[in-house]
């Protein structure tokens, strides 16, 4: 005779789990995943935004003109090029004021809160206060190069479509440095100092022991804070649209889907967009587990 | 060998004060600017000639950011503690009862946090007009669960795994029933958790734009990043840079004061969710 | 005050059979002791009495009404923690309180209660303090006051004291022993030291694998061991065991063994199922070894170690066979390593168990 009680212990609590996780699972799948499956709905259609309940069945035929968008392919584009190179100078840098952070210096501490500043002001307000510093007439960048003589004439830093995605690039790394310098931070401070002094006492060359040594270390907890960077990136919106606008040379995937929503009222073509960048941000997900699990076996098999 | 420690550590300060000034000059520069109007904007001088608080006064008296501010924290507040409620509540349930589909949901919350907030967009706008939110802050409140919840509830999970099982079963002894003991034994305990991931999704839920402009119609509904966005000037030719600087500074100077109190915290929290994922 | 019957009881997690169909009656006011080495259940079978883990089969029933299905707080029962699992944010007095105030108790009730459960422990003057601010030993009052203050039918105690240090773990077992004699309530514990189980129980049952060997009094255990294995984990140093075949049955007065060496000694046991020839082990405590002119018969060895403990001293001797046994000497005791000895065996003292370890029932 066995679980034949209808309220036993272990059913009761599993019960009253499950009566404690709906509140918050129901709140989830109304602001996610409803919406999202609405999303994917609306990219089959011609939906607007006036008319969201009157609509035609498309088909794939939105995803068909997004493919012959050359502006969607110079979206996508800049959203690649946007994460690639702002991740990795996050990355660089981030190590080098880890590494500053972890030696043993005075001054430290100061150092570690000045670092936090850029982190701490808004997306919105870091682009509006370096979009001030890149103002063509008036910024104080154009200024100072100008009187160094590194530039021979102001130039439109968030309106010159050549220097548009580099200034928007600029401002992600003051912004993120300090996300990633803190989390490599934390994975500096676990590794046990024993192997550096044993290191320095073999008289071993510090830069080879940073690369020899503390890189092998820190590398699953780098890969999750690139994984995590990397994702946010292909996500950006803010920075792009209060920096630049709507400009072809900038707009992200975000931006793109955005406009064709909310601007173009045009909801079936921009939930397209959209559900190809959910597809986009998947796929590296995807990629990135199943990189990491292969890591992992291969470490594990002796 | 004691010059090479002196040089390596003039280095250092040389480097360290590179990087402070990378790091606090553009927000200094935004300082400086705020405190000019009209034309003395467009000279560029470490210090105004003529520092005015005009700015200031113009942005709350013309443009009704002292609206904004109250949006921002109303909302902010509210949805940080709404989401606390919920995912403490999900987060007793994920911590400390092994049931079948545990991990398939931990999965499913920590696959919402990746998700790009324009995919949610159109389907979001549609329930908020119908719940006929649009327009208010409720509408902010409710859509900004969408990340504040999958970061909350995984820290949170984190923790409540941690506390003693013995300590529960004396609840259980002492008749209490489940929701007893998450107010009134574990809750109690985890007042560093809570203060640590509400302080990180209030500045998320404060720094949030996409949601705020595109469910925010009137001026005084508007939160405060959309707000500075937004910003005009006093007419239609003058620089609203002033104005926008000013702005700016109102709302870093507390976010930058509290991050720096609560430095430690914050780099807790944040390496909590990040490190343990 | 009530008594707990376990009724074929039966455990499983998942697949594996933790606790083998228990039955046990605990009477009324008792004191009765689950001791085991690790891992043998009785834990999983205190919290099983308790409600913190639910039966696979069987019933629980205590004070004639039967807790299998109920939760337990429903149960009419208390328990002490190893831990003491005491409230870190709540003083004393809300810990104590605690389990009334959410049964929405009269607060009178509840401050009558608190306070008298505070005197019997002598905890008056830490009613407002945290419990970190507290040491171990007023920890564990503070666990026992909690425990009081629900006047349950039973107490459970889960290894109380096995996170103090040795000075106090001897104080409190007193203190245990007079809350046993003042509130003259039935008390299960839990212990794997066979020192508490001895001094605190009026039974003791012995547990190994999720089944009860023996239950008894101490001293019946300690005398009349009903296998190997309870003759082994009660008493310290262990009961020695030696190699012995049986030679001759002697009507009515025992069983005749030849010991390693040659030397016969007459038991009195039961004869029955242990023919001539029959092997069995001999049990005999390092305690009951004598000198050679006081006893029966007598084995020779050598000794390769002694330890002395001032009042005493073990003599670790090895025989003929190879077989080591401990022998308790006096203190002062002339003996060194290396030396002949004579341990003399006393048939009325020594124990016989069959080929599966269970002992031949004693005559006398």
């Amino acid at each position: 005779m066995t679980d034949a009680r209808p309220l036993s212990l272990p059913r009761q609590r599993r019960r009253m789990a499950w009566l404690f996780l709906l509140p918050a699972l129901a709140a989830l799948a109304l602001v996610a995943g409803w919406p999202l499956a609405r999303t994917v709905w609306f990219s089959l259609t011609d939906a607007t935004l006036a008319t969201l309940d009157g609509y035609v069945i498309l088909g794939l035929a939105n995803y068909y003109w997004l493919a012959l968008d050359p502006v969607w392919w110079r979206a996508v584009w800049n959203t690649a090029v946007f994460a690639a190179v702002s991740v990795a100078l996050e990355t660089v840098l981030g190590l080098a004021i880890a590494l500053m952070l972890n030696a043993r210096m005075l001054g430290r501490g100061v150092l570690r809160a000045v670092v936090l500043i850029p982190w701490a002001i808004p997306t919105v307000v870091s682009a509006q206060m370096w979009g001030w510093m890149f103002h063509d007439l008036y910024g104080v960048v154009n200024a100072v190069l100008l009187s160094l003589g590194i530039i021979g004439e102001p130039q439109a830093w968030t309106a010159d479509p050549d220097l548009a995605l580099p200034a928007v690039i600029a401002v992600d790394v003051w912004k993120s440095t300090p996300f990633m310098a803190l989390l490599i931070l934390a994975a500096l401070q676990l590794v046990p100092r024993e192997v550096h002094e044993a290191a320095r006492i073999d008289g071993v060359n510090p830069v080879k022991v940073f690369f020899r040594v503390t890189l092998p270390l820190i590398r699953p907890a780098l890969m999750v804070a690139v994984i995590f960077r990397l994702l946010d990136a292909l996500r950006v919106f803010d920075l792009m649209y209060v920096l630049t606008g709507n400009s072809r040379s900038t707009m992200s995937m975000s931006v793109y889907a955005r406009q064709y929503l909310i601007d173009f009222q045009d909801v079936g073509y921009g939930s397209a967009a959209a559900t190809f960048l959910v597809l986009v941000i998947a796929l590296v997900v995807v990629v990135a587990i199943t990189a990491g699990r292969v890591r992992l076996g291969a470490e594990a098999r002796p | 060998m004691r010059a090479r420690r002196a040089l390596a550590g003039l280095g250092y300060w040389l480097l360290a004060a590179v990087v402070a000034f990378y790091s606090a000059f553009p927000f200094a520069w935004a300082v400086i600017s705020s405190l000019k109007t009209g034309s003395a904007l467009f000279r560029v001088e470490p210090w105004p000639t003529d520092p005015t608080l005009d700015n200031y006064a113009a942005i709350f008296r013309e443009q009704a950011f002292g609206w904004n501010i109250l949006t921002s924290l109303t909302v902010a507040t509210a949805s940080v503690t709404v989401s606390l409620a919920l995912a403490a509540t999900a987060a007793y349930a994920l911590g400390r009862v092994a049931f079948r589909g545990r991990g398939l949901v931990l999965l499913t919350v920590l696959g919402v946090s990746m998700f790009p907030q324009v995919a949610v967009l159109s389907g979001l706008f549609e329930v908020i007009r119908r719940l006929g939110l649009y327009n208010n802050p409720g509408a902010l409140i409710l859509s900004y669960m969408i990340f504040t919840l999958p970061f909350t509830v995984w820290v949170l999970t984190t923790f409540m795994r941690e506390l003693p099982r013995e300590l529960e079963e004396a609840a259980m002894v002492d008749g209490a029933t489940p929701w007893i003991i998450l107010t009134r034994v574990f809750l109690p305990l985890m007042g560093p958790a809570l203060a640590a991931t509400g302080l990180l999704s209030f500045i998320a839920a404060w720094n949030e734009f996409l949601f705020a402009l595109t469910f925010t119609l009137t001026d005084t509904r508007r939160t405060v990043p959309v707000a500075i966005a937004l910003m005009t000037g006093a007419s239609q030719f003058e620089l609203p840079w002033g104005r926008i600087m000013a702005a700016s500074v109102v709302v870093t100077l507390p976010l930058v004061a509290l991050v720096l109190m609560f430095q430690r915290r914050i780099v807790s929290g944040l390496t909590a969710g990040a490190v343990k994922g | 005050m009530a008594d707990v019957r376990l009724c074929g009881v039966r455990k499983s997690f998942g697949r594996v059979a933790v606790i083998h169909s228990v039955d046990l009656d605990i009477r009324d006011g008792e004191f009765l002791v689950f001791v085991g080495p690790s891992g043998c259940g009785k834990s999983t079978l205190l919290r099983l009495i308790a409600g913190l883990e639910e039966v696979t089969a069987g019933d629980i029933v205590i004070g004639g009404v039967r807790v299998t299905d109920l939760p337990p707080a429903r149960r009419g029962i208390a328990m002490v923690f190893q831990s003491y699992a005491l409230y870190p944010h709540m003083s004393v007095y809300e810990n104590m309180a605690f389990g009334l105030t959410l049964a929405r108790t009269a607060r009178e009730t509840v401050d009558e209660r608190v306070r008298a459960a505070a005197r019997t422990l002598q905890i008056e003057g830490l009613l407002d303090r945290r419990p970190r601010e507290l040491s171990g030993g007023q920890r564990q009052r503070v666990a026992i006051g909690r425990a009081i203050v629900r006047e349950p039918k039973v107490f459970l105690f889960d290894e109380p004291l096995s996170n103090l240090d040795a000075g106090l773990r001897g104080q409190m077992r007193l203190e245990i022993a007079r809350l046993k004699e003042e509130l003259g309530a039935t008390m299960v514990y839990v212990t794997h030291d066979q020192v508490e189980a001895m001094t605190l129980a009026t039974r003791i049952a012995v547990l190994q694998g999720g089944r009860v060997e023996q239950v008894g009094a101490p001293l019946d255990l300690y005398e009349r061991p009903a296998n190997r294995f309870v003759a082994a984990f009660i008493g310290s140093p262990a009961m020695n065991f030696l190699e012995a075949e049986v030679v001759a049955v002697p009507e009515a007065r025992g069983v005749a063994v030849r010991l390693p060496g040659g030397a016969l000694v007459t038991v009195p046991v039961d004869a029955a199922g242990a023919p001539p020839g029959t092997r069995v082990a001999l049990g005999v405590r390092p305690e009951h070894i004598v000198a050679p002119d006081a006893a029966d018969a007598v084995v020779e060895g050598r000794v390769f170690a002694v330890e002395r403990l001032g009042a005493e001293a073990y003599c670790h001797v090895r025989l003929g066979n190879g077989q080591a046994i401990v022998s308790r000497v006096a203190g002062d005791a002339p003996v060194r390593t290396g030396e002949a000895m004579s341990l003399g065996i006393v048939g009325r003292t020594v124990h016989l168990f069959d080929g599966d370890g269970v002992a031949l029932s004693r005559l006398d």
